[in-house]
């Protein structure tokens, strides 16, 4: 658990943080976040104490940071800063075993920790463990410096824009993968960012600064159902109910969706899609094969409105967020969208139907300091 | 920017001006040094005033550090052209190789092969200021982003234009750079040249050393020190004004 | 590496300016130096004076031109690099020769010495030898190769004795002792400054690159330092040292007069520090901001950091500036001689005194081989204390100029 009781950090001239107060509960994603200048970094760095406060106090697990050693405290606390810094001179394993030898673990322990580390973040650890930073992609670079601050298993991780440096297509993929690693390990996380996107999507907790000073922290719904003012409603966006589907998988809406073997007999589909117009069709394994719209039968020539698909393409698996199903639908110019299993199996579908209504529900929920400002 | 630079463009003036004085003031050295050692029966040396080996000196590296410049610097622009390429690397090594050699020994060498004398020691000390010469001007010419070049090309600059108006103005301050270590290194060369009957500042020193008469080692060794100084001071000014002028 | 058939240019001009080069010698300048002593200025002897030498000189000399003509730049380098070590060769044979042959009917102190012509030919050699080594395009080889060649050569006729009649042989045999000691002299006044500066200058150069004020005066200061001439700087370090002596005779009998190895060896330790400082303090200050954050971040102190991030990384450019102090060093070690010391710059200046060619060599020639074995001995150890992780990869070799231009 992380408390920040009325921090202030002024540099000379400029207050860089001012009264901020801040309580991040155990095992919990708190991401900071705000343009840039606002703060974020000096926040973060003071709860390792690479900048120490001005005044207020601030804890870790009930402990004034004050009151303890400033190596002692950073060898317990993990962080991951924006420019990865990994050691140019070590290899991966010894980048990762750094803070382990600081607290004096043994070879063997430091040596099987880092394969562990190395899998974990989804890196084989026997093409990685002797490499050298330099040889690696930035990508991988951001997967070892997690893997890094991971090392002697500190409950709370610190991050400055961990995935900062990473283009788009594989930003995503590591904050999926971020996200199961937290699942996996509940660490009490900071999480410095100034993409939204980010924020709302592996947030517990968002907290949007400007200028030192704290607008709102509160769950990412909240934030985007009910900003506190304009400057965040600002912030979030006019895409605001778009950000919202990030927060709900598919899996919360989905409905039951007719399915039909594709080597049944014509009759027999038809007459699974009872009142609805399409039926899903699957192939042995009870994978998407196709489907079957009825309204294009004509004179019982069911064949002819069968449509096959590419599997991987047409459907969405059920980690995926309803912006995710939302998307490939417009992609494909769909009204629905099957939903998969991790084997690939057909689990129910997500209509457009569906999405429209818990958007238009969010809407309802718009707080009153919003209203009037005609997004 | 302007006004720091225009001041300590006056103050080397002074320098300058005040070195120029103090080579002059015979009465001075005479007195001062007898004053030091007054165990001394002589504290000049014999063989000319002060201001003999100083011009001696001046006239070893004024000389020498032109012909230099006249062609290192061309060569190490040929050297980067399509014409010369193919001798870059060459050269490079060769420069290289010759910046470990030490000035004393280049000069030493130029004897048994040259002979002794004014003319001799000036081709030595040439031929060895070349290194600190051609390679900055290598290093400059190289340290023009290729970007910038084909911008020029594409503007329809010839390749002269392109040498004159983009490549030169950029690699100058690199340039210049290595043209004040090839002074720093010819003024100290030219201190040895008194072993080899040049003349110089050398001259006192060499004296002094051998007959154990410190006055004329100091009246060699001060004055040396200071030219040196203050030509590297001047040069440094230089090299900052053609960073100055490329931004 | 491809084949370069694709190049414009059919023959090797670098190749064949060694061959000009060595033509140039061979044809226009003497070979060799005849004198009546070794004091007297000689008369110039053509290549002719080797007899039949001298053909298997002309003979490689062809050679190294059809080298620079060959049909793949493969037959060119390995026709160049065979013509310059037969070159080499040829030439000390025919040295050998030629002084036997003149010296045949004289006095026993008249004298052969090597003539500008034979340098100019081994210049020539050395050229064509970097042509045939540039294709292989190997950094060490490029480097080192002439190098090894004159070594192997010289040591190669001197072991077979083909150079016994030549005048630098015979002020070596003469000198031979002295010639000891003095190179041993001059590698202990250089190691013992080097060392003394790495000890002074590694950790000034850690100051400046903690505190601001430190390194303004750090740096001016040495870099006034490395501006004064070596031979001044001398001069002014024996006056203040042979008063201290006088004043203070127990001071004067650890060492400290003017005359005497003390003022070299302050001198020199006295440059080497602009280097080693100015390195240090790059060193240190270039490592990665990342790093040194991310160091701190996991919670090391101080020292640690020091020690396991900066040092480290800065290692590579301290040695690179005990590099360039060596080779500095080594140069300016032959003028300590005028302060008392015992160098190699005994022989050069004794030598220049006495008008004696010979003399010279033997002192300069050996202190330029010190010199160039100081930097790649160096530069060996700079790349021995380089981490793995931040050596530059020659993983492919980079294309040849001829194949850039073909490109
Ligand atoms: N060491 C310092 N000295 C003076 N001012 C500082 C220092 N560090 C930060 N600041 C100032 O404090 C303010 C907050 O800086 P901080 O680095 O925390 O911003 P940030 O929110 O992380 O911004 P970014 O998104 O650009 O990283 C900025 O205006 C910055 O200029
Ligand atoms: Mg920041």
């Amino acid at each position: 658990m992380i408390r920040l009781e009325n921090v202030t950090k002024r540099f000379s001239e400029k207050t860089a943080v001012d009264g901020l107060t801040l309580e991040v509960p155990e095992g919990e994603v708190c991401v900071l976040i705000g343009p840039s200048g606002c703060g974020k970094t000096t926040t973060l760095r003071m709860v390792n104490r690479l900048i120490e406060p001005t005044s207020g106090r601030i804890l870790v697990n009930g402990r004034d940071v004050m009151s303890m050693r400033p190596e002692e405290l950073r060898r317990g606390l993990g962080y991951v800063i924006q420019s990865i810094g990994l050691f140019p001179h070590l290899t991966v394993a010894e980048n990762i075993g750094v803070v382990p030898r600081l607290l004096g673990w043994e070879k063997p322990r430091i040596a099987d920790r880092a394969r562990e580390l190395l899998s974990l973040v989804g890196l084989e650890p026997d093409s990685y463990l002797r490499a050298y930073p330099r040889q690696l992609s930035g990508g991988e670079a951001q997967r070892v410096g997690v893997a890094r601050a991971l090392a002697a298993d500190p409950p709370v991780l610190l991050m400055d824009e961990p995935f900062g440096a990473v283009d788009p297509l594989n930003r995503e993929r590591l904050q999926a993968e971020f996200g199961r690693i937290q699942r996996e390990l509940h660490k009490t996380v900071v999480f410095v960012t100034h993409d939204i996107d980010e924020a709302i999507r592996l947030a517990d907790r968002v907290a949007i600064m400007r200028d030192g000073r704290l607008q709102q922290y509160d769950t990412p719904e909240n934030v985007l159902n009910r900003p506190a003012n304009k400057f965040v409603h600002d912030f979030v966006g006019a895409d605001r109910a778009l950000k919202r589907l990030v927060r709900i998988k598919v899996t919360e809406v989905m409905r039951p969706a007719p399915q039909a073997a594709i080597d049944d007999a014509p009759e027999a589909m038809r007459e699974r899609a009872g009142a609805g117009r399409f039926v899903y069709l699957t192939d042995d394994e009870g994978r998407l094969a196709g489907w079957l719209d009825t309204d294009d039968i004509r004179d019982d020539a069911v064949a002819d409105a069968i449509t096959t698909v590419d599997r991987l393409q047409a459907t969405v698996a059920r980690d995926a967020s309803l912006r995710d199903a939302l998307s490939r639908m417009l992609g494909l110019g769909f009204r629905s969208i099957a939903v998969t299993d991790d084997e690939g199996r057909i689990m129910g579908e997500v209509t457009f139907a569906a999405i429209e209504a818990v958007m238009s529900e969010a809407e309802e929920h718009r707080g009153p300091t919003a209203d009037g400002e005609g997004a | 920017m302007k006004h720091p630079t225009r001041i300590r463009w006056a103050v080397i003036a002074v320098a300058l001006v005040g070195f120029a004085l103090l080579v002059s003031a015979e009465g001075m050295w005479r007195d001062l040094l007898g004053a030091l050692f007054p165990d001394y029966r002589t504290v000049v040396h014999p063989r000319g005033t002060l201001v003999d080996f100083t011009l001696e000196h001046l006239a070893l590296v004024g000389v020498s550090s032109a012909l230099t410049i006249a062609v290192g610097v061309p060569l190490g622009i040929w050297v980067t052209r399509r014409s010369g390429r193919e001798f870059r690397p060459l050269v490079s090594a060769g420069v290289d190789l010759g910046q470990t050699f030490p000035p004393v020994a280049v000069l030493a060498l130029a004897m048994p092969v040259l002979g002794f004398g004014f003319w001799p020691t000036i081709v030595a000390l040439f031929l060895y200021g070349l290194f600190p010469v051609v390679s900055g001007t290598i290093a400059g010419i190289e340290s023009v982003p290729p970007a910038v070049t084909e911008a020029a090309v594409g503007m329809g600059m010839s390749r002269w234009q392109v040498l004159a108006r983009v490549e030169l103005p950029l690699a100058a301050r690199v340039i210049m750079a290595g043209v004040r270590t090839s002074v720093a290194i010819n003024i100290g060369t030219a201190t040895v040249g008194a072993a080899i009957g040049t003349g110089g500042l050398g001259v006192p020193i060499i004296g002094g050393l051998a007959v154990q008469n410190m006055a004329y080692v100091l009246q060699g060794a001060i004055p040396a020190a200071l030219l040196a100084v203050l030509a590297d001071a001047l040069l440094a000014q230089a090299e900052e004004g053609l960073g100055v002028a490329t931004g | 590496m491809t084949d370069s058939t694709a190049s414009p240019t059919r023959f090797d001009r670098v190749a064949l300016t060694g061959a000009l080069v060595t033509l140039v010698g061979a044809a226009v300048l003497p070979f060799v130096e005849l004198r009546a002593n070794r004091l007297v200025p000689g008369s110039g002897h053509s290549l002719a004076a080797a007899g039949p030498w001298a053909f298997v000189v002309w003979g490689v000399i062809a050679l190294a031109f059809v080298s620079a003509v060959g049909p793949s730049a493969k037959a060119r380098s390995a026709a160049s690099t065979a013509g310059a070590y037969g070159l080499v060769a040829a030439i000390a044979w025919a040295l050998g020769a030629a002084a036997e042959g003149l010296l045949a009917d004289m006095s026993p102190v008249a004298r052969v010495s090597v003539g500008g012509g034979a340098w100019v030919m081994l210049v020539g050699a050395a050229i064509l030898g970097f042509a045939g080594a540039e294709e292989r395009s190997r950094f060490v080889v490029r480097r080192a190769g002439p190098v090894v060649l004159l070594v192997v050569a010289v040591a190669g006729a001197l072991v077979s004795g083909g150079l016994d009649r030549i005048s630098l042989a015979r002020e070596f045999a003469v000198r031979q002792e002295q010639f000891v000691s003095l190179i041993l002299g001059h590698l202990a006044i250089t190691g013992a400054s080097l060392a003394a500066g790495a000890a002074i200058g590694v950790p000034l150069g850690l100051l400046a690159a903690r505190n601001r004020r430190v390194r303004g005066v750090a740096l001016a200061v040495t870099g006034v330092i490395e501006t004064i001439p070596s031979l001044a700087l001398l001069g002014l370090l024996v006056v203040p040292l042979a008063a201290l002596g006088a004043a203070v005779p127990w001071l004067r009998d650890l060492g400290v007069r003017g005359i005497g190895p003390a003022p070299g060896f302050i001198a020199l330790a006295l440059y080497s520090l602009l280097p080693v400082v100015r390195n240090t303090y790059v060193g240190l200050t270039s490592v990665d901001a990342a790093a040194i954050d991310a160091g701190r971040g996991m919670g090391m102190s101080r020292r640690q950091l020091l020690f396991r991030v900066e040092l480290p990384l800065a290692a590579p450019l301290v040695m690179e500036g005990l590099r360039v102090a060596a080779v500095l060093l080594t140069g300016i070690a032959t003028l300590t001689v005028f302060a008392g010391a015992r160098t190699l710059g005994i022989l050069i200046f004794e030598g220049l005194g006495q008008f004696a060619p010979d003399l010279i060599l033997l002192g300069a020639l050996p202190t330029i081989a010190l010199a160039v074995i100081a930097d790649i001995g160096m530069s060996a150890l700079a790349r021995a204390v380089t981490p793995r992780g931040v050596r530059v990869a020659v993983q492919t070799p980079a294309p040849t100029f001829a194949e850039e231009a073909a490109a």
